[in-house]
């Protein structure tokens, strides 16, 4: 099976700080993958990466074979950690805007979510509580229909409620060859939709499983494993 | 700020025309705020170009902006050409309201003879003349651009800093300064002989040869202005795909 996401001993070094230490990493096409790890431990760093909004110290970070580029900012969907958008535009205009640059954004599919989590589209973001422009920004990501979604603490921001619909959306609406890498530390939530986890500390790769494995070879959750390998 | 300065260019117009002795006071003020605000929007102008170039690209936005599937050099151009659009309304806008103040029935015919005798000079000149108007105005556009284009590659390089992203940006600003001033001197004092030699010789000649030197000077200024343009503007380029870090 093609990989979609691919670490060639990829090192990211932040002055004092080594960020990524010689991470090696495939992940396959048509997956729901977790990456999972305590605060500060490079789930974002690797993120940034293969958006090329930062550049690699050494190593290689290839996505679908390319490496960050316009090719691969076309196939790929990214939800930062924060918020991104323009504070004085309206939901319509970013829905318009997003329609302009990518080429696979399905404007219907953006509104009827908009419709589902009652997010009134004439709304200027300016005046939205941050729950609210979470909510906006994941819409926006999972309304392309693209080949790789990075979703950066998704859910981290929104109401126990929301985090049900929005994971339900995430696996009913991606289509069989899309890939799917959620990065989180709300490891209980997100557990139920995942195929596979990679587990990441302090740089380096931890563990690399389907979950199915771990529930039949350590026979307990998810969630409970992460406790134990990251017991402070 | 804009619809401010010719508000005020209107209040010092009808001062003006009052210029009584007991308005002395008001119509020294507004004249220093119709001052005031001409420098204002200099620095507007200047501020929103720094400030869409670092909120857009360099802070959160830039997680939107370098995600979308567009070549880097897109953002520059785009960059570019809203800080072309900023300059030439601001410089737009001060001439109108400079006009509104300053127009009545002597400045009209003023005006009018001042254009009844530089248009027949420019005829006289034949297309000498208006290559030089053309060139003139090619000229403040290309300055303003390239100067524009080393504000960005100074607040890209600022920007490889983790610390201290303003003190880095100004040094390396200061920097272009520095070099640019080191480049023209070099150039002209290695042809300064020559370009001594060139006007003697010149003054001499007729007008229509005086007027071609003049087109030479400023194509000069204007390759000059366009080498350091073009200079920013691949740095910028290279360091936006090569170097980026956002935090």
């Amino acid at each position: 099976m093609e990989n979609i996401l691919e670490c060639q001993n990829l090192v990211k070094f932040f002055p004092g700080c080594l960020a990524l230490n010689s991470v090696n990493l495939a992940v396959p096409k048509g997956r729901i993958v977790g990456l999972l790890g305590p605060n500060g431990s490079g789930k974002s760093t690797m993120i940034k990466l293969a958006n090329g909004l930062i550049t690699p110290t050494s190593g290689k970070i290839l996505i679908n074979g390319m490496e960050p580029g316009i090719e691969t900012k076309k196939i790929v969907s990214y939800l930062p950690e924060r918020t991104y958008l323009n504070d004085w535009m309206n939901v319509n205009n970013i829905i318009d805007f997003f329609g302009d640059f990518y080429q696979d954004f399905n404007k219907q599919k953006a509104y009827d979510m908009l419709r589902r989590l009652g997010v009134d589209p004439a709304l200027r973001l300016k005046t939205m509580s941050k729950g609210t422009k979470e909510k906006v920004q994941l819409i926006l990501v999972m309304s392309r229909e693209a080949e790789l979604y990075l979703l950066d603490e998704p859910i981290g921001g929104v109401d126990p409620a929301a985090r049900d619909y929005i994971l339900d959306t995430i696996i009913s609406n991606y289509s069989e060859n899309a890939t799917i890498l959620i990065s989180t530390h709300l490891i209980a939530d997100v557990e139920k939709v995942l195929d596979e986890v990679i587990f990441i500390n302090q740089g380096n790769i931890v563990l690399v499983s389907t979950v199915d494995d771990i529930r039949e070879k350590e026979n307990k959750s998810v969630d409970a494993l992460f406790r134990e390998v990251f017991k402070c | 700020m804009y619809a401010l300065l010719i508000v005020f260019a209107l209040i010092n117009k009808f001062f003006m025309a009052v210029n009584a002795d007991y308005l002395r006071i008001p119509q020294i003020i507004s004249a220093s705020v119709f001052v005031i605000i001409i420098v204002g929007i200099c620095v507007m102008t200047l501020v929103v170009t720094i400030q869409r170039y670092n909120k857009n690209l360099l802070s959160d936005e830039g997680y939107l902006s370098f995600t979308l599937p567009v070549k880097i050099h897109s953002h520059i151009d785009c960059k570019m050409l809203v800080t072309l659009m900023w300059a030439v309304l601001s410089v737009i806008v001060s001439a109108i309201s400079i006009f509104v103040m300053a127009v009545n029935e002597k400045t009209i015919v003023q005006i009018q003879r001042f254009f009844s005798e530089v248009i027949p000079a420019l005829n006289k000149l034949g297309s000498a003349g208006y290559v030089i108007v053309l060139e003139v105005l090619l000229l403040a556009v290309v300055a303003v651009l390239s100067e524009t284009l080393a504000i960005y590659a100074a607040i890209t390089i600022g920007n490889m800093s983790s610390k201290h992203k303003i003190l880095l940006g100004i040094g390396a600003y200061l920097c272009f300064g520095i070099i640019e001033q080191i480049i023209a001197s070099i150039l002209i004092t290695s042809f300064s002989g020559t370009i001594n030699q060139y006007f003697n010789w010149l003054s001499k000649f007729p007008a229509p040869a005086q007027a071609n030197a003049m087109q030479l000077i400023l194509l000069g200024l204007l390759i000059y202005s366009l080498v350091f343009g073009a200079a920013y503007y691949f740095l910028t380029n290279w360091m936006l795909r090569k170097k980026l870090n956002l935090e």
